[in-house]
């Protein structure tokens, strides 16, 4: 087992699983948050150990803003370019709920054989 | 991959280019500014190191510059599967006829038909910008004024060139820049002045602004003149039917001068006016065909002006 596999299971898993965090790191957030912000965010909470590189954030946020669940805005910023602020909406809001409700159902059915709590 | 590490922002982004060579230069030009956007912001954040050593740890924050290409591209490829409204399997599949007809439940034929009759408006106003603005800064370049005069009036064309690029995606779908094009560094006004002379893409945005005035005028002319002949002939047949019928004796389309030839024969003739009804429908359906790949074309031209000579 080597650790290319681990980082291309660790990605799979990813796949779906950073647009859920952007959405709920969003939606707990009261002000409007830019790319950096949100990377910086999310590589603290996870105690410096990273799941994912933060370079992966930026296109996940501009397929959700694309895709109507973000709303962003340009702020011209002092210390370099401009910055793009996001902000969760309605339908951001709606598809998190849902997307927490499978996260939840997923989570629970996977435990169940890994933790061996099925017989 | 650790032998040509970036050691400067520069680097960097020449590395994510050369990694992303090859895909949509919207697409290029999105993920360079975002790296910027990060990398800047990273540089800022530890006053107290180089940018050299900063850059040392960005592949495992950031991540490498091949990794984040790949990222784009892969989120680029479900984006696209997931946004893209599906054209019409109606119109895509059966027969000629079927197909040809099929163009009416075309979103894009609407838009784009749309988007001719809106290209005499902003035809007229970026030729104004792009002439008042050379104009101006040629005028004020001897004055105290001049240099941010023509600042302020590149970074206005830059701004319309973003505004377009949305404009014409939402209309045809043709993938065009989601961010402004990176204003880099920040540097002297004299050397922001002369990178801004060398880059080809100021100019060809130029171009593009004065081209639209003539394009405006004959897209703009072109579809007022079909759709309104296309729509007066459609009528045609009712408003017959309804003369006959005595409902409508004073409803004419046509003022008295333009009721010549075929026009007088189909308020008499019921059979006429419903070849001219015939002829109607056709015109307008060529004209959705017509505006939808006239659409598409013009964004390709877009984009060869205003996206890629950035990207080259």
């Amino acid at each position: 087992m080597d650790d290319s596999q681990a980082r291309k299971f660790q990605k799979d898993l990813n796949a779906g699983l950073v647009a859920l965090v952007l959405l709920a790191v969003l939606e707990r957030s009261t002000e409007d948050l830019y790319g950096y912000e949100i990377a910086k965010r999310l590589q603290r909470a996870n105690e410096g150990e990273a799941l994912f590189k933060e370079g992966t954030v930026y296109p996940v946020l501009r397929a959700l803003a694309a895709a109507g669940l973000l709303t962003s805005r340009v702020v011209p910023s002092y210390a370099g370019p401009a910055r793009r602020y996001y902000r969760i909406t309605d339908e951001g809001r709606a598809m998190l709920g849902q997307w927490t409700h499978i996260w939840r159902q997923t989570r629970g059915f996977v435990d169940r054989f890994i933790e061996g709590t099925d017989s | 991959m650790s032998v040509n590490a970036p050691r400067s922002i520069d680097d960097y982004l020449k590395q994510l280019r050369s990694a992303l060579a090859g895909e949509d230069a919207a697409l290029v030009q999105d993920a360079l500014y975002d790296a910027e956007e990060y990398l800047r912001a990273e540089v800022a954040a530890h006053p107290d190191r180089s940018e050299a050593d900063v850059l040392e740890f960005i592949s495992s924050t950031y991540g490498a510059p091949e990794e984040v290409a790949a990222a784009y591209r892969d989120t680029e490829v479900k984006v696209k599967a997931a946004l893209q409204t599906p054209a019409p399997r109606a119109a895509a599949q059966g027969s000629g006829v079927r197909r040809f007809f099929g163009v009416f439940m075309d979103v894009r034929a609407y838009t784009s038909l749309i988007y001719m009759l809106l290209t005499l408006a902003t035809g007229i106003a970026y030729f104004t910008v792009v002439v008042t603005g050379l104009s101006l800064s040629v005028g004020f370049a001897i004055l105290i004024i001049g240099i941010p005069f023509f600042l302020a009036f590149i970074g206005v064309t830059r701004v319309i060139a973003l505004g377009e690029g949305r404009l014409l995606e939402a209309v045809t779908g043709e993938r065009m820049p989601r961010r402004p094009v990176h204003p880099g560094p920040s540097a002297s006004w004299l050397t922001r002045i002369g990178d801004m002379l060398k880059d080809a893409r100021t100019w060809t945005t130029l171009l593009y602004m004065l081209l639209m005035l003539p394009l405006g005028i004959v897209y703009f002319t072109v579809a007022v003149t079909v759709l309104s002949v296309g729509l007066a002939f459609t009528a045609m047949p009712f408003v017959s039917v309804a003369q006959h019928l005595g409902l409508a004796a004073n409803l004419t389309l046509f003022s008295d001068d333009a009721r010549i030839g075929a026009f007088v024969l189909a308020e008499h003739s019921l059979l006429a006016s419903l070849l001219l009804g015939i002829v109607g429908v056709l015109l307008l359906t060529l004209l959705m065909h017509l505006a939808r790949g006239l659409a598409r074309a013009h964004a390709r031209l877009a984009k060869t002006l205003l996206v890629e000579p950035g990207s080259a």
